[in-house]
């Protein structure tokens, strides 16, 4: 039971590393520069989830890590801005292909995870209270 | 006498084992509180070594009660088991690990869910081992 | 010196009715001697259990704890069925001493 918890905090822990991803990609929707500050459109990026064999309990459960953390690779969105700074010899700029809505779905989805789990350690909790009412 | 009235139930073990996840509760709690506290190193209690420690003392005991003594009165080996088990409790200060790794709110949180089981768990048993001996010092189920 | 006698009469009626009974009951069945020692031994071996599984849970084993729970309770219960019937033996004897003769 106790592997239990293990398993809904690996969870807990995944989805807040793709929380933190997409609060990444919104908070860089409008960036046109890198970090090194020359011009190039940020690049969303997305968590990758992989089973966890470390957290596994009894009987084959198995928790889930974060196996990686990809950008992605993907035409930006052009605007034709010609007296913008970052703009290109024909006056295009090229915003992040953050499309908000995908983000904001994503995100109300990490998060109902992210209660399900708790909800999970929750019943876990319960169960290990109950069980000592064995002892009368 | 009445040292050897303990021993012949699970209560020093179980007692070893609240005293080790109370102290763990004081480390756990600490980190959580230090969360946002810059370049701190969380640090914990590990229970792989302290159960391992327990399982080592309890099989010394068990070994040194086995051997057939003829001076082995039942108060000696429960003193001495009693501060062997002691032992297992100063040691808590070697368990203390100082981890490198920045460990996130859930971990701890976590940790201190389990440590609070196992406390309960321990403590309930302790609790009805204590009461079974009233019951048969007084005679009175 | 009479009464000295007739007690030792009493002893030894006592001791042969007991063999007598004994060699009776050995031809239906156990009797209530074995019967109570073997509960005694079950009662013995269920608290040996108990205190090995909680004995394997602190030090770490793959014990189910609601496992552990269930022996440690079934030790007391047996426990407290034998103290039961120890008083009751008690108080039957002592009930016996008090027939006046």
């Amino acid at each position: 039971m106790i592997s239990a918890l293990d398993i809904s905090t690996s969870a807990l822990v995944a989805q807040r590393t793709r929380l933190t991803a997409i609060a990444n990609n919104i908070a860089n929707v409008s960036t046109t520069r890198n970090e090194q500050g020359e011009i190039e459109a940020y690049q969303p990026r997305h968590v990758i989830f992989q089973t966890d064999e470390r957290t596994s309990g009894s009987l084959g459960a198995a928790g889930v890590q974060v196996s990686s953390v990809e950008i992605e690779d993907v035409e930006p969105r052009w605007r034709y801005q010609p007296g913008h700074v970052d703009a290109n010899d024909e006056g295009w700029v090229a915003y992040p292909a953050v499309d908000l809505m995908t983000e904001f779905t994503d995100a109300l989805e990490a998060t109902r995870a992210y209660e399900a789990n708790v909800g999970v350690i929750e019943v876990t909790k319960d169960l290990a209270q109950q069980t000592l009412r064995i002892l009368a | 006498m009445l040292n050897s009235l303990f021993s012949s139930t699970t209560i020093p073990v179980l007692e070893q084992v609240v005293n080790f996840s109370q102290a763990r509760h004081q480390v756990l709690a600490g980190n959580i509180a230090n969360l946002d506290t810059p370049g701190y190193r969380t640090r914990d209690l590990s229970p792989d070594v302290f159960s391992a420690q327990l399982k080592k003392v309890l099989a010394d005991q068990q070994r040194a009660s086995s051997l057939p003594g003829p001076g082995a009165s039942a108060s000696g080996s429960s003193g001495w088991t009693q501060a062997r088990l002691s032992e297992v409790s100063q040691g808590l200060e070697t368990l203390v690990r100082h981890d490198e790794v920045n460990v996130g709110v859930e971990q701890q949180v976590t940790e201190l869910a389990k440590n609070q089981m196992q406390h309960n768990l321990a403590l309930s048993i302790m609790t009805s081992q204590f009461r079974l001996l009233q019951a048969a010092v007084s005679e009175r189920a | 010196m009479q009464s000295i006698t007739s007690l030792s009469q009493a002893g030894a009626l006592n001791s042969t009715s007991f063999s007598a009974t004994r060699g009776v009951a050995a031809e239906k069945g156990p009797s209530f001697q074995e019967v109570l020692l073997d509960s005694l031994e079950q009662v013995n071996t269920l608290q040996q259990d108990a205190n090995r599984a909680v004995e394997n849970l602190a030090t770490g084993g793959d014990t189910n704890p609601a496992e552990v729970l269930t022996a440690v309770q079934k030790a007391d219960v047996a426990f407290r069925m034998m103290m039961q019937i120890r008083n009751k033996l008690v108080q039957a004897y002592q009930e016996v001493q008090n027939i006046r003769v």
